[in-house]
């Protein structure tokens, strides 16, 4: 699989007007963990394992002293997220939720609707902040699909399970 | 003016000012910034005009509705938070489960306000804050709004 991130909206048309640059904080937020495009990452979605590339343009680091580092690896996780839930099972971003719905983003395919909860760490333990997750997303009350993904920067990983 | 002006924005463009807008507030609400409650009602403008094209059994209506009352209650405008709650349950295509979401935003909020003015919580005089708030609303900000 290959996530392009900069090709992100142009799968999300939703992201089009956004001011704040998704793609460019994957790309600050890999590179800041000492990678380099593109970038094998390792996949586990609900048990079943596989790879990514993701590949993003240059980013020169020095922007990161004038960004909060939080923000860049959440950021950069939403945009990994969005660009892995687009390549797996082509979700297209409907738009963002407040956080009392107990998801990030409300996206939809052709027939359905995927309620997204998405997280960043920079060397945590992937896995245990997905169980947080799926538990937070289990709370949507919405009539939709539930998925929580993690994201982990060190050593590039995509962790996702349904609720 | 911007409600004059979202008139002509289709539910695509609206939701992407709401998301954008969601975002500023929500990372305004993290850092305390003084900005957030203007940030609030922002989106609580968008939402309110993505309900009023959408229907309340749609999923995006649903949210519209229910976003629409927190983001008042976010904003400190109870009333209208409580105007919009009333327009929005009077409506029979509105589902159970958008009711229940939308009782819960005042939940939390009525334990929001008792976490932060413990004291008047203690004393049942949390009502005051709307009064205050309401007649705050009604003139020029001398002081930062509190509630």
């Amino acid at each position: 699989m290959r996530l392009a991130l900069d090709e992100l909206r142009s799968v999300h048309p939703a992201l089009r007007g956004d001011p704040i640059d998704l793609s460019r904080c994957g790309g600050l937020a890999l590179q800041r963990s000492g990678h380099a495009s593109p970038v094998r990452s390792s996949i586990d979605h609900d048990g079943h394992e596989g790879t990514a590339d993701i590949e993003w343009a240059f980013q020169d680091l020095a922007i990161l002293e004038v960004l909060d580092s939080n923000r860049v690896t959440e950021d950069g996780a939403e945009a990994i997220a969005l660009a892995y839930a687009n390549s797996n099972a082509g979700w297209v971003v409907k738009r963002r939720l407040q956080r009392g719905e107990s998801a990030d983003w409300l996206l939809q395919d052709g027939t359905g609707w995927l309620a997204l909860e998405v997280s960043g760490t920079i060397s945590g333990d992937p896995v245990a902040r997905l169980e947080e997750k799926k538990r937070q997303v289990a709370r949507c009350s919405l009539p939709a699909g539930r998925l929580a993904i993690v994201v982990a920067f060190d050593r590039p990983s995509i962790v996702a399970a349904s609720a | 003016m911007m409600e004059t002006a979202l008139l002509a924005l289709t539910e695509d463009e609206l939701n992407t000012l709401v998301s954008i807008a969601i975002r500023r507030a929500e990372v305004s609400d993290d850092v305390n910034s003084p900005t957030a409650s203007d940030a609030w009602h922002e989106v609580m403008v968008y939402e309110e005009r993505i309900a009023s094209i959408t229907r309340p059994e749609e999923i995006t209506g649903g949210i519209a509705r229910v976003g629409a009352v927190r983001a008042a209650l976010a904003a400190g405008q109870r009333l209208e938070a409580a105007r919009l709650a009333s327009l929005y349950l009077a409506e029979e295509a509105l589902p159970l489960e958008r009711r229940v979401a939308m009782e819960r935003a005042f939940e939390r909020d009525r334990e929001h306000r008792a976490r932060r003015f413990s004291a008047l919580a203690r004393t049942g005089r949390l009502a005051e804050l709307d009064e205050w708030r309401a007649t705050a609303s009604r003139h020029p900000r001398v002081f930062p709004v509190a509630a």
